[in-house]
């Protein structure tokens, strides 16, 4: 077993800990969306976090940081292929050339005090009692 | 799966043709290769899907997304996956004792992230955010709330329904409700005379509401759009209108108020077709049936106070979402699939834990690889969890 003995030994504890604290943030940062208006940040910021809790999962728990150069050969053109589809439908289902009418977004309808914040005051549901 | 000595006892390296890594775990990158393009299919789709669904429904209020269960369960893999690590570094130490322990806590531990996981489907499915399911506009709304509606009175009928002495064909539920009807009429017993009153308390309710819904011969609802009963309607919401603004030109003339925008005429107590067409005039298009809506539900929910109603009546709140079935689809696409992986993980987990005390040295490239399979679960997770229970792109 020479890829045994050659073994490394990364920080595990550090990198669980890091991977913890990156979650809670996460959290934070969905709790504390009400006192920041805007929805770019929020995006931009989980996202972010996420790209460093996979980096650490694939660097030191998958252990492709002490791999060799194998890696690149396997994973580059999986990775090329994988943003293809995205790529592709992009055009056609992202981007509009009109304006898209959206006949009724619940949150402009609770921000009016229509239906939902009427619902929510008389306790949501026929089945449940909440919504 | 062992590389040493190439058995001429020559000092030169042993010659070994293709990647210096065991078959099996070369094998296991390659099969993660094909997963990363699977789950990219997926999660990619999905990012673009709602980049060009301006109003996707991301308020937890209206998609029962429960964030803290999202975060509790990447916690959950996080430390199953440590442990796993753990795992794997104790089988190297030869300490097969402790890697099994650390393989159970996996194993625990993914039981805990089925269950949360189940805890967050049942309240998918109680509050019927499935996919083909959710209305997507008022319109839909009202005939959604509506069939359910028929739907529960027709289960009471059916429950409620006793065959006549000698009689043997069963009768189509229409014809059991009025024969349900004339029962009450001839005087029952007590106990049958609550039961049935309950029944025609609901019945009437029904009627007087839906004016404008029928039921088609194969037993779908839709929108009625018969002309005398929209006629109907709309005479009485003209009454109804001429009736406010009435009361409010006299406040006018009286100078106690200042000429405004009036205010919808009082919609209680008119029936749904007659409120239905009433709206539009007042809200504009779009919100014109949550009122209405909303004082349906109220009305349902006087009904269901009737215990006898209770047992019966199951309908939801029926909370027009845009996008609402895509979100439905996609959400259980891809936590469905997760799912599934989580559980082929648990299967080699338990090849694992069902060594027992015979758990060697021949299970270490096992153990790496399902940790990388885990791994890898886990890693779809991290990016599930903010793009399904956190992000708002619009």
């Amino acid at each position: 077993m020479e890829n045994h003995e050659e073994h490394h030994h990364p920080p595990y504890k550090f990198i669980f800990l890091i991977l913890i604290i990156c979650t809670a943030l996460s959290w934070l940062a969905d709790e504390s969306k009400q006192m920041f208006p805007g929805k770019g940040w929020l995006a931009v910021t989980v996202l972010a976090i996420a790209a460093m809790k996979a980096s650490c999962v694939m660097l030191y728990f998958m252990h492709l940081k002490f791999e060799r150069h194998w890696k690149y050969v396997l994973l580059g053109p999986t990775f090329i292929l994988a943003i293809g589809l995205p790529l592709a439908l992009f055009p056609d289902v992202a981007v509009h050339y009109y304006d898209v009418d959206v006949p009724q977004n619940p949150a402009e309808n609770r921000e009016a005090g229509n239906y939902h914040g009427e619902a929510a005051s008389e306790g949501h549901s026929v089945t449940s009692g909440h919504r | 799966m062992s590389h040493s000595g190439n058995g001429h006892g020559s000092s030169a390296p042993p010659l070994k043709m293709g990647l210096a890594i065991p078959n099996s775990k070369l094998c296991m990158w390659l099969f993660l290769g094909t997963e990363i393009m699977f789950f990219t299919a997926f999660i990619g789709s999905y990012i673009v899907l709602r980049i060009g669904s301006p109003g996707w429904p991301s308020d937890p209020k209206d998609t029962h997304i429960l964030v803290l269960a999202g975060g509790i369960n990447t916690f959950v893999l996080i430390l199953s996956s440590y442990l796993v690590v753990l795992s794997h570094e104790a089988m190297i130490g030869k300490d097969y004792r402790k890697a099994w322990k650390f393989m159970a806590g996996t194993m625990a531990l993914a039981f805990v992230f089925l269950g949360i996981k189940s805890v967050e489907y049942y309240g998918k499915f109680d509050h019927d955010i499935v996919p083909g399911h959710i209305a997507e506009n008022d319109e839909q709304a009202l005939t959604k709330l509506a069939r359910e509606c028929t739907h529960s009175r027709d289960a009471m009928a059916e429950a409620l329904y006793v065959l006549p002495e000698g009689q043997t064909k069963v009768p189509e539920v229409i014809q059991k409700i009025a024969d349900l009807l004339a029962e009450l009429d001839a005087s029952p017993d007590a106990d049958r005379r609550i039961q049935l009153e309950a029944f025609k308390a609901m019945h009437d309710r029904l009627s007087s509401s839906f004016v404008l819904v029928r039921t088609n011969a194969d037993g779908t609802t839709s929108l009625n759009s018969d002309p005398a009963a929209i006629k109907s309607a709309r005479d009485a919401y003209d009454a109804a209108v001429k009736q406010h603004e009435a009361v409010a030109a006299k406040g006018v003339v009286a100078g106690t108020e200042a000429p405004a925008a009036p205010a919808p005429p009082d919609i209680v107590g008119l029936s749904i077709a007659v409120r239905r067409e009433l709206l539009p005039l007042h809200t504009g298009i779009g919100h014109e049936l949550n009122p209405l809506i909303t004082g349906l539900l109220a009305e349902m929910r006087d009904s269901k106070s009737n215990p006898q109603i209770a047992r019966y009546f199951h309908a939801h709140d029926p909370h027009p979402m845009v996008y609402g079935n895509v979100f439905a689809s996609t959400y259980f696409l891809m936590t469905g699939f997760h799912a599934i992986h989580v559980v082929i993980g648990m299967i080699l987990f338990g090849l694992v834990l069902a060594q027992g005390r015979n758990l060697n040295a021949d299970w270490i490239d096992f153990v790496e690889n399902s940790g990388l399979y885990w791994h890898f679960v886990d890693l779809v997770w991290i990016f599930l969890f903010p793009l399904l229970y956190i992000v708002e792109f619009s």
